[in-house]
């Protein structure tokens, strides 16, 4: 499993359509792991972003394998909202 | 850097079609080697990752037989079918009920209904008076399979699409892999390949502009085909394109197989009817074509005359399986399906090739078996079993893996000649976006071709738009794809999935062109040859790599052995329309034959921009 590289990616700090909560993720990358488009990374803390945002299938696979309940898709990608 | 492997099977792509071809292969010989390629995770991964509410073509006795399905396809595909594999598949039915039971560990009437007399329960759907249409509450399918594939001990490698077939003396020797994420690459000998790595989906363009907002599983771009059309087998029907009724702007399908058959329908702006089975046939294409060229769109999803218990049965259905995000999409757009017009619909965006949705794939035998000695198709990627669906992909993954792993039993290993110096061109050639300094982003040139493809192909079908999309596939890959920069590994794959894109749109273009007729409604309307013609009954486009042209070839399909009805019952329409006469001057007036004044200054600037410009 790949960890958090110490780097901000650009990316990071860019728009998004996932929420996650930081107080609810263990950083264990389960939607890491499973994300079927191969969208998400690690950021600098260790926590998962949207690398590849525009990747996305909306299929929210992320949001319902996370033992923890951490992620929220409430939104889709922009173009398609 | 590459690890050479051995196998005696490698399954790529562990879709529905996939896992089940692994878990068979290994069922059939538990000594073999069993090595899984997949892009993505295979616990989510394609079409199915998020579930299936439906085997969408079944016959499952005593509610259909074996023959229905052979008679429901052959109408479907206009005869242009092998009929045994039809039949073949329509005997599959009740083992792939029972296979799907035992893997997710679910009872009859639990995953799938059961009547009153504690039969399957099967629903009306198709354009025959036969039920082959079974409702499935399968959330976890594609779990389930993967734990039940990594149960058999087979090597599972994520993220590590196939990029490469290898033949030796015509057969299958091996396949290169590559991982999306480390860059690593793995040369694995086999003796048999299963090819099941899903439709080409992500062809055309949907109207958002969204690149990954695809009906299909995005991650299937048609790898696949352009994976075994290098290698040198034959594809056929590339010209019978998939065209799908969508939820405008989601990627979620028109809902016609989930609430259609308890009750929805499908109206026009007029609250038209559209006065046809809402099974995704040309000839209903065709009709759903009418209303949008008539100004009757949009279509819209009517619930609102059925009961709040059916309502929340459906949505249970939509929100909870296969394209689950549809819930958030409603709710964020306030669309309630207890209202009229509460949903609009979408069509003919997003066109692309698909086995089991349509007809377009690799020609296969009765066994699955393509053209190249060891190689294997089913699921959507196959062209040998049309219309077939998940049940399709079921059925004859399970029969690809028995028939793959007797395959790789029989006969020996090809040797495989020279692998450092072809794995060290292949890489070099392969990372050659990743060492440019700067260029075109990968997403941009996907934006290009897929841009192009919907202007170009999109039916009704016109000659010379064909040969522009023919024309722009080419250009783009003889002017962009040597100007592209990856800025890392999962960059780097899409610019190998840009080339299986323009592969296939440059197939489903050449294929239109080759047919010189129009056949199965929508699907193939050619408007200069509106029109089905006898020499083309019965008749496959086959398509082949030949040299380093595109061979094409008109070949019959096997002899129908039911005489079931092979047309369907459409017409295609006068496009001819009548807007008023034009405007005609009345006075004898006429502009100045020469230009002399702008002559002048063509002479003295040519085509320069004039100095006075800047002052």
């Amino acid at each position: 499993m790949q960890i958090a590289c110490g780097n901000i990616c650009p990316e990071e700090e860019a728009y998004s359509n996932l929420e996650l909560n930081e107080d609810r993720c263990n950083k264990c990358g389960k939607c890491v792991d499973i994300c079927p488009m191969d969208v998400l990374r690690f950021n600098h803390k260790g926590y998962p972003f949207m690398r590849y945002l525009d990747d996305c299938w909306y299929c929210d696979s992320c949001v319902f394998m996370c033992p923890r309940q951490a992620i929220k898709m409430d939104t889709l990608p922009y173009l398609i909202r | 850097m590459y690890h050479i492997e051995e196998a005696d099977v490698i399954i790529i792509g562990a879709g529905p079609a996939g896992a089940m071809a692994a878990i068979k292969a290994y069922k059939q010989n538990p000594n073999l080697r069993i090595v899984i390629l997949d892009k993505s995770k295979i616990e989510t991964s394609g079409a199915a990752g998020r579930g299936m509410d439906a085997l969408n073509t079944i016959a499952i006795p005593p509610a259909s037989q074996p023959e229905d399905i052979v008679e429901h396809l052959t109408y479907v595909t206009e005869g242009v079918l092998d009929q045994k594999v039809a039949y073949l598949y329509g005997q599959m039915g009740m083992e792939v009920v029972k296979d799907l039971e035992e893997i997710m560990e679910r009872e009859p009437g639990d995953l799938f209904p059961l009547d009153e007399d504690g039969n399957y329960q099967l629903y009306y759907l198709h354009p025959v008076d036969k039920a082959l249409m079974i409702p499935m509450h399968g959330e976890e399918m594609k779990r389930a399979m993967a734990k039940a594939v990594r149960k058999t001990g087979a090597v599972v490698y994520d993220r590590t699409p196939a990029v490469k077939l290898i033949k030796e003396n015509g057969k299958i020797a091996g396949v290169v892999g590559f991982n999306i994420r480390t860059g690593e690459y793995r040369y694995i000998k086999t003796k048999a390949v299963c090819l099941t790595a899903g439709c080409a989906g992500r062809i055309a363009m949907p109207s958002s502009g969204y690149l990954a907002g695809t009906y299909e599983f995005p991650g299937n771009s048609g790898d696949g085909y352009a994976l075994a059309y290098e290698a040198g087998a034959e594809l056929v029907n590339m010209e019978c394109f998939q065209i799908s009724v969508k939820i405008a702007d989601h990627m979620g399908p028109g809902c016609a197989y989930v609430a259609s058959p308890r009750g929805a329908k499908t109206t026009n702006r007029l609250g038209e009817t559209m006065g046809s089975h809402p099974y995704a046939s040309g000839d209903s294409r065709l009709r759903v074509w009418k209303n949008y060229a008539e100004g009757k769109g949009p279509l819209y999803l009517q619930m609102d005359h059925l009961s709040e218990e059916m309502i929340q049965i459906i949505e249970k259905c939509q929100f909870g399986n296969e394209r689950t995000s549809r819930g958030t999409f409603h709710k964020n757009r306030g669309q309630d399906y207890r209202n009229k017009n509460a949903v609009e619909f979408i069509f003919a965006e997003d066109i692309g090739a698909c086995g089991g949705h349509s007809s377009c794939g690799i020609n296969s035998d009765i066994n699955g078996a393509s053209n190249i000695p060891g190689l294997y198709v089913a699921g959507d990627v196959d062209g040998g079993l049309p219309h077939s669906y998940l049940g399709g992909a079921i059925g004859m993954g399970s029969h690809i893996g028995k028939e793959a792993a007797k395959f790789a039993h029989e006969n020996e290993q090809q040797e495989v000649k020279a692998v450092k110096s072809f794995m060290r061109n292949f890489i070099d050639e392969f990372e050659a976006p990743l060492r440019r300094d700067k260029g075109i982003p990968p997403h941009m040139v996907e934006f290009k071709a897929r841009q192009r493809l919907q202007r170009y192909i999109v039916p009704p079908k016109n000659p010379d738009y064909l040969d522009l999309a023919v024309w722009w596939m080419n250009r783009i890959r003889q002017e962009d794809l040597p100007e592209v920069k990856a800025k890392d590994f999962h960059d780097l794959y899409k610019v190998h999935e840009i080339k299986s894109i323009l592969l296939v749109g440059e197939m489903m273009s050449r294929a239109s062109l080759f047919r010189t007729e129009s056949r199965w409604g929508l699907q193939h309307w050619r408007v200069d040859i509106p029109e089905k013609k006898d020499e083309w009954e019965g008749h496959w486009v086959v398509i082949r790599k030949d040299g380093e042209n595109m061979g094409m070839e008109k070949r019959a399909v096997p002899r129908a052995e039911w005489n079931f009805t092979n047309q369907m019952d459409y017409k295609y329409p006068e496009l001819s329309f009548d807007v008023g006469k034009p405007f005609k001057r009345k006075a004898d007036v006429k502009n100045p034959a020469e230009d002399k004044w702008m002559a002048e200054h063509y002479k003295k600037e040519g085509m320069a921009t004039p100095k006075r410009f800047m002052d």
